[in-house]
């Protein structure tokens, strides 16, 4: 397994077809290669560091934080080692010991593995997509700083002596207010919920990314498998973080405020938290191992030589993770009393698991028995991975049966077990992932020699360390104790444990050796140097940050491998290409793709701001501020927080100009120079998507504690009053209802030539595909009734798309929820204080307005099919929409500052300007 | 090896011998005399630990055969060869048949496993006599026995040879309730009540330990269930029921004294006395027990010395104040409760 030959990387395998087209790369000299760098350049200099934006440094800075992170949990492990190493030791005190676990555990979990999954997200997907930019670069830059923040907040609890000591999962009672007081969980709660915040957001804008905004060509059946991962992580972010988020808010009011949902004396229920805790945490596990198996999938085949085989199982296999992985947090709580059969279902769901994990295993093996192995140190990461990762997913199925269970929970089995897979199946691949991405961006190959020290003291190092602990878990050893006794027979095994433990962190250190040598002094990497096949390797190294000079058109799995040429393809799309490249990069553009094959808009990202990190304060004010119960300054940090939106979503015109307007009717695609509406409904989908996770959590909380109560209400309390939260259901129902029906005609309209688009399959291809969230297809909705709906929507708020486009490119996403301008043909002449007015109202107004759009559209559908004179209105409709004429002429006008109810088109306005 | 199987009927210890010459690393963890999953005293904990060996030559077959695949994968060299389609159609067989048929077989047999011994562990019949209630306090464990009325700490009696039903409790934070040798863990939950069988053997002393964190001195919640003949354990139940006696050493005497006048008696109960306090042990037959602290120290009078006059210094964080006392009342106060046989 040690051979050292340094086989060549630039060869392929004689029967792989390469790019006898090579990619187009600019040399840095060529005057493009500037003008482009210098269009997605990051501001220069201190202050522009807090308004940079761009992907690949945003994703550096989120990794390079982490990672800071990772380190520090590393040495409080090694601390703990060190108390362990003999039996009745004193080198630290139980509280010590207590808050570091405490910290390792959740440094681990929430400040290292997330955060550097979605860093190298960041960094790593519009490469692998073949595009410019991420959807939201400014969610992005927030999310970065309130990642960044929220950490060095919970770190801050070491300054106040509260550093918090219950634990990673933090269960109640312990963590409540009666044996917690005091600040150390309030640390935890706030600290860890703002950077619960950040993995949201940075959730938020991967799902959009992968979902949307792929290069030319690249359908779902093409995508990278690590797009697929990310896709899939993503979701299960929102899923299990918001849930997370929605239980540290309960504890935190019964900490504060003095509600009793986790105190069984006056009727609350301890099993909820960890309930709701689970429902998070393990999710939290495979959103953790699903990019990181997304790595393996990824450089199994560079460093064989081969396609992946069994791409299309692998992807069944990662979704069925990603679904399944929410089915089985009760195998946490095997041992808390719950009935048998319940647990027999967990156990079932808990082993069954093991299914798409063998799937992918026996995926990676088949592309090796058809390949040739290439041993550099990624893949050497890579077998690692597998060799541990198999280990520690056989004690997982063990884990997972019940009466095993019974005896190894909360022992060290379990900390051996989920540090082989957390450490085996997900730093493992980080490593082979870090060793070979690295080059991408710097441009220089990191060191072979040490980079195989590396890996051999990390592996022996970690087996050195977490095997013997499943003896000692055998032994009797419980979790988390901050001594034991020396007759117990424990020691030897914690010697072996902390023995590995510095071999591991040594090769972690030869890690960072490594890194910074080869900034140094590292061999210069050539373009492609593994000879990869996917898209990111397409580009000049260090990739440029504008991405390709051309965006490439992708027919096949790895385009490097398989294709020709990357700018071979249908004569429309390679003629919009060719234009694309000459022309809309003078603004930072980036293109999208529908779940097929085309392009639907061409659309201008956000640029820097300062914003999004006066947002970030504002936010991080709120939480350190509710810390120390400081509820002026929560109210102050409140306020930062909506300055900074607002300033965020100001609105930032860019007039399309007549060569953009060109651009449109040559290639029939549209070009908005502020910021893509269908981008936008994307991200109001998903912020209706966290709220109605919310609702769910409250109500399944609600049910659970009033199931639990033999006597109902408890202790004969008021029961509360259902009309608010009826309302606010309903309001969410229809916001959600009203995002997955309204169909994506308008953008069509706004030339007012519908038929035509339609016709040529753009808007068709826009609603259509797996992954599609816009409503009944096509066929299914009868055309009069989605006419009518439309009028309907539009007569109530207006073409809130349209809107976005013009009002700037963030004007809605889920950092807000809202930003439709409510103004009407009368009301708008105010320009953008009255759009201000209703971003401020927050979503309550916007969720009431779409429940009474719905609401109206149910009346008046009721109404026409049994009213004849509805047939007019019908006509009427159809004949002239409504939405390509007053109302688009209208947003036009307001944008001017001017009110116009004439029937100008917007189009003729913005010319006449 | 043999010695510390020697509670198992025979053709089980010479199947567990086998196995412990093959894989010394683990038989150490069954055999070095500390409490281990691996060596059983008790029904429950050996169905499990039966059910553990199947689990553990099954993930040993199943991670054989994943690394013999891996192994040949990686030095096979006839692959590159093979053309897209043929790779395509191998690597399909193999997807399905070492992915999902293999491991969904295998996981059939061990989720069958899993119920079976899932019904081989419903509770006996157990006689109302052989209820105990323990409850859970920060940090040790209160005892109480409903049926004989007294109450005692960190110590579990038990008849051996009969299943015994705990009731536990908690009225404060969450404990779990482990002895390796005798059976799984259970929690204690405030707010529910969970029950958990027991059964012992043979008479012994086994080990117990609180799993689930519970505070600052987690790591040291320890007991001892101690399984005596059905004759013996009468007559301690017996011996238990009966209230402390009058001391009758002098300084033993003046030890009670000083018990009954220092805050002492706010916390511990001496049945017989007017010391009721119930938020620490009952101390009423204090010096029959085996160990002090949650099983942290051995019950020896300079332990106890230690213990009383400082417990922050053994368990830092422990409930217990230090005894403001001089040195001769804690002489005393130790010959008091040394004499609360």
């Amino acid at each position: 397994m040690t051979s050292t030959t340094e086989q060549p990387l630039d060869g392929t395998i004689p029967q792989r077809r390469t790019l006898h087209d090579k990619p187009r790369v600019l040399s840095p000299a060529e005057p493009l290669h500037q003008q482009l760098s210098d269009r997605w350049a990051d501001p220069p200099g201190f202050f522009g560091w807090f308004r940079s934006l761009q992907n690949d440094a945003l994703g550096g800075r989120i990794m390079g934080t982490a990672f800071l992170f990772f380190l520090t949990g590393g040495i409080l492990a090694l601390l703990m080692r060190v108390q362990l190493f003999r039996a009745e030791n004193s080198f630290l005190s139980p509280d010590t010991y207590n808050e570091l676990f405490t910290m390792h555990g959740s440094t681990m979990m929430y400040l290292f593995a997330v955060p550097m999954l979605e860093g190298f997200a960041i960094f790593l997907l519009p490469f692998m997509l073949g595009n410019r930019e991420m959807p939201f670069p400014r969610l992005g830059q927030f999310s970065f700083f309130t990642f960044l923040l929220g950490g060095i907040l919970f770190y801050t609890s070491f300054l106040f002596h509260a550093v918090p000591d219950t634990g990673w999962f933090a269960y109640v009672p312990l963590s409540g207010p009666a044996y917690s007081p005091g600040l150390p969980l309030d640390f935890w709660l706030l600290g860890l919920g703002v950077a619960e915040v950040a993995a949201i957001a940075a959730g938020v804008e991967i799902v959009i990314a992968v979902a949307r905004m792929r290069a030319p060509g690249m359908g779902l059946g093409k995508m990278p498998i690590l797009a697929w991962a990310y896709l899939i992580t993503a979701l299960a972010i929102l899923f299990a973080f918001t849930t997370l988020l929605i239980a540290s808010l309960l504890l935190e009011l019964d900490r504060k405020i003095g509600t009793q949902f986790f105190n069984p004396n006056l009727g609350g229920s301890v099993l909820l938290w960890q309930h709701l805790f689970w429902i998070f945490g393990h999710p939290e596990v495979y959103i953790q191992f699903i990019p990181a198996t997304g790595f393996v999938s990824t450089i199994v085949p560079v460093f064989v030589r081969r396609p992946l085989l069994g791409y299309n199982y692998i992807v069944m296999a990662l979704i069925a993770t990603g679904v399944m992985s929410f089915a089985l947090w009760v195998h946490h709580m095997f041992t808390v009393g719950l009935p048998q059969i319940a647990m027999s279902f967990f156990a079932a769901a808990s082993i069954l698991i093991a299914i798409p994990a063998g799937i992918q295993i026996f995926a990676w093996i088949a592309t090796i028995w058809y390949g040739k192995p290439i041993w550099r140190t990624p893949f050497l990461f890579v077998m690692g991975f597998i060799i541990t990762f198999v280990i520690g997913g056989l004690s997982g199925v063990m884990v997972g049966v019940v009466p095993f269970n019974w005896q190894v929970h909360d022992s060290y089995f379990i900390v051996a077990h989920f540090h082989y897979v957390l450490i085996g199946g997900v730093l493992f691949p980080i490593f082979a992932a870090l060793y070979y991405w690295i080059p991408l961006f710097t441009a220089k190959m990191l060191n072979e020699r040490l980079g195989k020290w590396n890996f051999w003291l990390v592996f022996i190092g970690f087996h050195i360390t977490f095997f013997p602990m499943h003896i000692s878990g055998f032994l009797g050893m419980p979790r988390r104790v901050y001594t034991y006794d020396a007759g117990l027979g424990w020691e030897i095994y914690n010697q072996l444990s902390t023995i590995g433990a510095f071999i591991l962190a040594l090769g972690v250190l030869l890690f960072i050796i490594n890194f910074f040598y080869s900034l140094r002094a590292g061999d210069k990497a050539p373009n492609n140097p593994w000879g990869a096949g996917s898209l990111e390797w397409g580009t000049a190294l260090p990739a440029p940050n504008y991405g390709f000079a051309v965006l490439p058109i992708v027919h096949t799995r790895d385009p490097l491998w398989e294709q020709e040429s990357l700018y071979e393809g249908d004569a429309r799309l390679k003629a919009m290409l060719e234009d694309l490249d000459q022309w809309p990069l003078h603004w930072r553009g980036v293109d999208h793709d529908g779940a097929g094959a085309r392009p639907t808009e061409i659309f201008h990202v956000s640029g820097p701001s300062i914003w999004p990190f006066v947002t970030s304060v504002g936010v991080i004010t709120m939480f350190a501020a509710e810390i120390f119960t400081l509820r002026s300054l929560v109210v102050g940090g409140l306020i930062i927080a909506a300055v900074g939106l607002i300033g965020w979503h100001w609105p930032n015109r860019i007039e399309t100009t007549e060569r953009e307007l060109e651009f449109e009717r040559k290639h029939d695609i549209l070009v908005f120079p502020n910021g893509s509406p269908i981008v936008t409904r994307w991200s109001m989908a998903l912020m209706v998507l966290l709220l109605a996770i919310c609702t769910s959590i409250f109500v399944f909380s609600y049910f659970y504690i009033r199931l639990q109560q033999p006597i109902w209400p408890y202790d004969r309390m008021p029961l509360p009053d259902l009309l608010l939260p009826g309302i606010a259901t309903a309001a969410l129902a229809g916001d959600g209802g009203h995002v997955l029906g309204e169909p994506a005609h308008w953008p069509a309209q706004r030339h007012g030539e519908p038929a035509r688009r339609s016709a040529d399959g753009l808007s068709a291809g826009r609603s259509r595909g797996t992954l599609r969230l816009s409503g009944p297809a096509p066929g299914a909705v009868r055309p009069h009734d989605e006419r009518l709906r439309l009028a309907l929507l539009h007569a109530l708020h207006l073409r809130r798309a349209h809107h976005r486009g013009r009002h700037g490119p963030e004007s809605v996403h889920p950092g807000v929820g809202v930003g439709r301008p409510l103004h009407g043909p009368g009301t708008c002449g105010r320009g953008h204080r009255c759009a201000l007015l209703v971003r401020g109202a927050g979503p309550l107004a916007d969720l009431g307005r779409h429940g009474l759009s719905v609401a109206a559209y149910g009346v008046r559908r009721t109404w026409c099919e049994k009213n004849p004179s509805c047939q007019t209105q019908r006509h009427m409709n159809r004949a002239a929409p409504p939405d390509a004429g007053v109302i688009a002429g209208c947003g036009s006008a307001c944008s001017a500052g001017r009110c116009s109810t004439a029937s100008t088109s917007s189009r003729a306005t913005s010319l006449r300007r | 090896m043999g010695s510390c199987n020697s509670g198992l009927p025979g053709s089980r210890r010479r199947f567990r011998i086998t196995l412990s010459l093959a894989l010394s690393m683990l038989a150490a963890a069954g055999c070095n005399g500390s409490a281990s999953v691996l060596a059983p005293r008790g029904r429950a904990a050996m169905e499990i630990a039966d059910l553990w060996w199947f689990l553990f030559w099954m993930a040993t077959a199943v991670l054989v055969v994943v690394l013999l695949f891996l192994a040949i994968a990686l030095v096979r060299r006839q692959g590159q060869q093979a053309d897209e389609e043929a790779a395509a159609r191998g690597g399909s067989r193999i997807v399905i048949y070492a992915g999902i048929v293999g491991p969904a077989v295998i996981l059939l047999l061990v989720f069958s496993a899993t119920v079976w011994t899932l019904t081989k562990l419903r509770s006996p019949v157990v006689a109302d006599a052989n209820v105990i209630h323990v409850i859970g306090r920060r940090w040790w464990w209160e005892v109480q026995y409903p049926d004989a009325q007294f109450a005692t700490a960190n110590e579990i009696h038990i008849p051996s040879g009969q299943p015994v039903r705990l009731v536990l409790t908690s009225p404060n934070v969450l404990h779990s309730f482990w002895v390796p040798e005798l059976q799984g863990k259970i929690d204690l939950v405030p707010g529910a009540v969970n029950t958990l069988w027991l059964e012992a053997d043979e008479p012994g002393v086994y080990r117990g330990q609180c799993a689930e964190f519970c505070g600052v001195q987690h790591a040291n919640m320890g007991f001892l269930v101690i399984a005596q003949p059905p004759d013996a354990y009468a007559a301690w139940l017996e011996q238990q029921r009966r209230a402390a006696g009058t001391p009758t050493d002098p300084l033993a005497q003046r030890g009670q004294e000083v018990f009954l006048n220092a805050n002492c008696v706010d916390c511990h109960t001496v049945r017989g006395t007017s010391a009721t306090g119930n938020l620490g042990p009952d101390l009423t037959h204090f010096a029959g027990r085996r160990t002090l602290a949650s099983a942290t120290l051995d019950n020896v009078l300079g332990n106890l010395g230690g213990w009383v006059a400082n417990p922050q210094h053994i368990k830092p964080g422990s409930l217990m104040p230090p005894a403001d006392l001089t040195g001769v009342e804690l002489q005393a106060l130790l010959a008091y409760l040394a004499s609360l046989e």
